[in-house]
This record gives C-alpha cells, sequence and structure tokens, in this order.
C-alpha cells in the first residue's frame, strides 16, 4: 500500500512538473531559446491565485486570473523581451531571460513581501480518501486539473486550425509561412498556452503549501530544463512522459535514497543515466 | 596656480570636517535581504535597528551614536568574504555581527577571527563558527544543545518513546538532529526512522505517506518555518496526529499562518517567551511589534539580543581598541529578551532553554529547561 501512495504522491509531483515543463519545451520547440523566465511566470500564477482568492473568497475566480493573466503576460514577455532579438545568438535571449528571471523574483519580493503570502482561509486542505488512498482534496485536484488541462492542449493541438498551424510552424516555420500561416499568431499563441499552464502551476502549488514566495521558482527553473533535455527538446510528449517519470523516481528516492541523494540531485542523477543510453532524450524532439 | 591652491585648502578643509563629523561608532552587520532567506534577514535586520535606536536613545556609546554598516551577504558564504574583507579594511568596523545564516557566517568568522576584531553570531548555530577562536562569540545555542533538549522534552517531559526524526539538510537541521540522536537513548527515545529534506522542499507527500505508515509516537522534525509550515500542514491533513516538535526555526508568526489550524500543539524549543513576566522580554516584544510592524520571533529577538551584547561592551570598553571589545564581551552579564546571557571559553552562551506551544493561534509559554549539565555547551 506504502508502494501505491508513494507512487501516487510522485505523479502528483510529476503532474506539476508537465504543467510547468511542457511551456517551456513548447517555447524551444519553436524559437530554439531556453526561456528561463518562465518560472517567474508560474511564480506569478502562485501570487494572482493567492492574492484573488484572499481578495474575493473565490477560488475559481483566482484560478482565471492565475490562468489568463499569466498566459497574457507571457506574450507580453515575448513581445518585449524576446521578438527583439531573435536573430541573435541563442546565448543573448538565454541571458536576457536569465536576467529577466532575476529581475522578476526581486520585484516579486519588494512588492509582495520576503516573509511570502498564504492564503487567510485556505481551499483544497481537507482529506479526502478515495479507492483506499488518504489525499487532500487539494492533491486530487492537482491531478484532475492536469488532466484537464493537457488534455486539453491536446485536442487544441490536434483539432483546431490554430493547432494545426501551431504544429505546422514547429515542423516546419518557411513551409509554414508560405502557406499563408501568421508566424507572430503562431507565436503569441506559444507563449499564452505555455505561461498558462505555468501560471496554473504555480497557483497549484501554492495551494498545496499554503505559501507563495519570491523564490518559488527557482528550483522549478533548472529543474525544468533536465526534464525537457530527458524528454527530448522540444517533444510535449516526452516532456510529460519524463516529468511523471521524474515525480515518481523523486518520491521513492526522497524516502529511500534521501540519506544519501538530495531529492534535487536524483533528477539529474536519473537524467544522466537516462541521457547516457540515450543521448537525444526518450522521446525524438525537434 | 591660486585657484589651485585655494582648491587644495578647501580640499584640506572638508578633510578635517569629515572626521570630525566622523564620530559615530561603526557595528558591522551581514545579513541576507536578498534571495532565499530575506524573509529572516528582514527580522534579523529589524531586531538589530530596533536594538541601535533604543542604544542612541539612551546616550549611545558615551554620547557616540552608533551606526550599523550592513551589508547584503545573500546567506553565502561567496558573498560573506568579500564582505567581511571590506567591513574591516574599509568600513574599519571594530565589532561586527552577523545577522545571517551558518554557511555564510562561518565563512565570514574566519576573516573577523584573524584580523582581531569581535564577530558575533546572532542565530547561526553551526559548531564551527565559535572554533574559529577566540574573538568569535554566539547569543544562541548551538544546534547540538537545542537538540539535547529536543530529546529531554520528547523523551523524559513528554514521555513519547518512538519517533520520527525530518531532518533540514543543511548545517542548521544537521547540527540539531547530531545533538537529537546523542542523547535520544538517554531519554528512552527509539528513533524510528530519519528523513532528509534539502531547504527548497515544499512538498513532503512521499515524507508524510512513509510517515504514517511508521505510525511513530512523536516526531521531531527540523527547519525554517517556510519549510516546517508547508510540513505540519501536510503532515495534519495527511492524516499524521501525532505531537510534532520543532526548534527556533518555527519561532514566528509566519508558521502559524502557513499551518493555519494545524499548528495547534505544535512544540519547540527556543530562546524567546511569549509569556515572560520579565519587563525586558515584555519590552521587546511591544516595542519590536510597535518598531517593525510585526510580531516578534526567534530571529529578530537573537539578533537584538546580540546587538545588546555589543553595545554593553562597547560602554565599557570603549570604540577603539578591538581587544578591549572581545575582553569586554568574555565579562557579559547581559538580562536580555532572550535569557541572561554569559559565555563560556569558547564564546558559547549558557542559558536556559525555553518551551513554547501553539495554543489558540499564537506562541506560549509550554515549560523551561534548566538542566545546565545537558546543556552545556562545549568549551573548545
Amino acid at each position: 500500500m506504502l508502494f501505491l501512495e508513494l507512487f501516487l504522491q510522485g505523479i502528483i509531483q510529476g503532474s506539476i512538473y508537465a504543467l510547468f515543463a511542457v511551456g517551456l519545451t513548447l517555447v524551444y520547440g519553436l524559437l530554439r531559446i531556453l526561456h528561463v523566465a518562465h518560472a517567474g511566470l508560474y511564480t506569478l500564477g502562485g501570487y494572482f491565485g493567492v492574492l484573488v482568492f484572499n481578495s474575493s473568497g473565490s477560488l475559481i475566480l483566482g484560478g482565471f486570473v492565475a490562468v489568463l493573466g499569466v498566459g497574457f503576460l507571457g506574450i507580453i514577455i515575448y513581445r518585449l523581451c524576446y521578438e527583439p532579438i531573435l536573430n541573435q545568438p541563442p546565448y543573448v535571449p538565454l541571458i536576457a531571460s536569465i536576467g529577466l528571471f532575476i529581475a522578476m523574483e526581486e520585484l516579486y519580493r519588494i512588492l509582495f513581501g520576503s516573509y511570502g503570502v498564504t492564503y487567510t482561509n485556505p481551499p483544497l486542505q481537507e482529506m479526502l480518501p478515495l479507492a483506499g488512498f488518504y489525499l487532500r482534496q487539494g492533491e486530487w485536484v492537482t491531478i484532475l486539473v492536469s488532466i484537464v488541462l493537457i488534455g486539453g492542449l491536446t485536442w487544441l493541438s490536434s483539432r483546431t486550425k490554430l493547432g494545426l498551424a501551431w504544429r505546422a510552424t514547429v515542423t516546419d516555420p518557411q513551409m509554414a509561412e508560405s502557406f499563408g500561416i501568421d508566424p507572430i499568431r503562431v507565436r503569441y499563441f506559444n507563449f499564452f498556452i505555455g505561461s498558462a499552464l505555468a501560471g496554473s502551476a504555480g497557483m497549484i502549488v501554492g495551494i498545496l503549501n499554503n505559501l507563495v514566495e519570491p523564490t518559488m521558482g527557482s528550483i522549478p527553473s533548472y529543474k525544468a530544463l533536465a526534464i525537457i533535455v530527458l524528454g527530448g527538446l522540444g517533444s510535449v510528449r516526452g516532456t510529460l512522459v519524463a516529468a511523471l517519470a521524474l515525480g515518481v523516481v523523486e518520491s521513492y528516492g526522497t524516502i529511500y535514497l534521501g540519506n544519501v541523494l538530495n531529492r534535487d540531485a536524483i533528477a539529474f542523477v536519473f537524467l544522466i543515466i537516462v541521457l547516457m543510453i540515450r543521448p537525444q532524450g526518450m522521446f525524438r524532439g525537434v | 596656480m591660486r585657484l589651485k591652491n585655494i582648491l587644495s585648502l578647501i580640499l584640506v578643509l572638508f578633510m578635517f570636517l569629515g572626521i570630525a563629523w566622523a564620530d559615530t561608532v561603526k557595528v558591522g552587520f551581514n545579513v541576507p535581504l536578498t534571495g532565499f532567506a530575506a524573509a529572516d534577514g528582514k527580522s534579523a535586520l529589524n531586531g538589530a535597528k530596533l536594538a541601535v535606536k533604543q542604544a542612541n536613545e539612551t546616550g549611545g556609546i558615551n554620547g557616540e551614536k552608533i551606526e550599523l554598516v550592513i551589508y547584503d551577504d545573500q546567506a553565502s558564504p561567496k558573498e560573506a568574504v568579500p564582505i567581511a574583507n571590506r567591513l574591516i579594511e574599509k568600513d574599519g568596523v571594530k565589532v561586527a555581527v552577523s545577522g545571517s545564516y551558518s554557511g555564510s557566517t562561518r565563512a565570514a568568522a574566519g576573516i573577523f577571527q584573524s584580523a582581531g576584531i569581535p564577530y558575533i553570531s546572532a542565530y547561526a548555530i553551526h559548531p564551527d563558527i565559535t572554533r574559529s577562536g577566540n574573538y568569535v562569540f554566539r547569543t544562541s545555542f548551538m544546534g547540538e544543545v537545542q537538540g539535547r533538549a529536543g530529546a529531554l522534552l520528547i523523551g523524559q517531559t513528554m514521555q513519547h518513546k518512538r519517533v520520527v526524526v525530518i531532518t533540514l539538510k543543511n548545517d542548521f537541521g544537521k547540527s540539531l538532529a547530531a545533538g537529537f540522536k546523542a542523547e535520544a537513548s538517554n531519554f528512552g527515545i527509539k528513533i524510528v526512522n530519519e528523513y532528509e529534506y534539502s531547504i527548497g522542499d515544499r512538498q513532503f507527500g512521499p515524507i508524510v505517506a512513509k510517515v504514517r505508515a511508521d505510525k511513530p509516537d512523536a516526531i521531531y522534525a527540523s527547519g525554517y518555518f517556510f519549510t516546517a509550515g508547508p510540513l505540519v500542514n501536510q503532515l495534519r491533513s495527511g492524516g499524521v496526529d501525532v505531537p510534532v516538535i520543532g526548534q527556533e526555526g518555527y519561532d514566528g508568526e509566519q508558521f502559524i499562518k502557513i499551518a493555519g489550524a494545524f499548528a495547534e500543539g505544535v512544540i519547540i524549543t527556543t530562546s524567546l517567551d511569549r509569556d515572560s513576566n520579565s519587563p525586558i522580554a515584555r519590552s521587546f516584544i511591544s516595542e519590536y511589534e510597535e518598531f517593525s510592524g510585526n510580531k516578534v520571533d526567534m530571529v529578530s529577538a537573537s539578533t537584538h539580543t546580540a546587538l545588546k551584547v555589543v553595545v554593553s561592551a562597547l560602554r565599557k570598553a570603549g570604540t577603539n581598541n578591538p581587544d578591549a571589545i572581545r575582553k569586554a564581551i568574555t565579562q557579559t552579564q547581559l538580562n536580555a529578551a532572550t535569557g541572561k546571557i554569559s559565555f563560556n571559553k569558547l564564546g558559547e552562551v549558557r542559558k536556559n532553554v525555553e518551551v513554547q506551544i501553539v495554543k489558540d493561534g499564537d506562541w506560549h509559554y509550554h515549560s523551561t529547561i534548566r538542566d545546565q549539565t545537558l546543556l552545556a555547551p562545549p568549551e573548545s
């Protein structure tokens, strides 16, 4: 039973990683940029969620603001930060992204305080036993929301025109443009979706921990890089599998290897092992 | 030619005026104002500033005002070392206090020791800090000492025998766990399992699941409010009802805010008694709240005490001779908010351990541990 509980905990953690990392791989797949500032948007999702809930009492409203607000901000970041430097060598957007992330962390600390923000009336804290598993409501919701959002993304990309245009642009940008697909619209869509997912992950984590801190994006920022490399750079399916796998490995690793290896180190050991066997990552990326 | 002479004269005049104006006493202060430890840094800074304000309002150091020379070390040893050098060489401080974590304090302590400048660690608990030499002191408990107190509290006072230990994997958590484990068997405690976590962890799902399976009588968990808050929250909502005993890292209102109703009944070993009748503690609690706009926590109280020790030593020994200041610190007999302060040969503080419990959403008195043999810090 413990074995299964640990597995389920791993899936929960992995779902959060998935929501975060998918956005990162989407940006890489389209523009070959390592969007480190993505972690700043994740943190902002957490802040939007807690601040809206604390002032309005509505979790749904908080969810909307976290997802949509962060999604739009992702587009703005693309417009202001990346679009002007797209034709520069890859390290230029990378450095800009890192700088932006550091600035965002400090801005949150200045605006919202060093102590972090908590939910005044924390939602979804109670235990909800289902099928013999004792998880909190928030944890069940995490799994549900991840399935819905990722499922929605899959539907969007395979069943809508915009999704088709997007997939075409990722595969072959010039061909897609010659067919009349507007690359700018595709990029906005890309950043919106990726950032919205990150915002939802931030809000979920804020609820699970009952704490939103300025530096909460630090660890996901580099762990997600490991995840998208593991999954195959640019492959959404690969990222999903890698995220869930990492969550599960960390879950067992924390308990059974915790005295030997740091939990974050486990992620990287896992990465090294997989890359030694399959250097291109688990799935073929772009 | 004439103009150059006049300009030089003006420059020299300003130099002399500058020297005449430089009649503040500088006390060095390294503290994490940005980065992952910024929350504790803010508390430490407020505690220090309050102590300096109070000292300046009561005559300063024989008429001279005290000035805190503050540097942000981000709780990083890499930042602390150049800061220590700058304080000694550029700012010329004759005494300094660390309002930072053990990693940075350890690094800076070596520098201050070599330069012969007294350095007080306000709340960083790693044992090697005072082992840097006779110029380094500490106004809060060593990790090992507090860990031993935890073992007495759980095994003897509370009579719990099967304990799970959850340890924060840094200087702070590891020294607490070491002290606890050293004394556990003397109080009849069997450590069922130990789990470790990193300072960045906030999600403890796997540990909660495993602890539920372990079925202990009590949990001894080290951490800061931003790890202990989520940990206790998740333990309780995960169905683990046994007593949780923590340490001074929990000590503040933030822990209670994060853990919410689940904070009720959590017990910690710490330095500050919120229900204290001592006028010094009571006045600190109310003045700190008025000064900073926040409720007190251990970090602000310990830093306040460290600055009070510095002020008292400066008033006794004057402001020019670091060696005289060091000597005055060794002879400290001070009543502070965190207790009666005096130092042993190693520069470690000797005082009782206060035990506090969360009741009705706030910290309150639980008990005091006075066993001075158990609590004796090492002499070298």
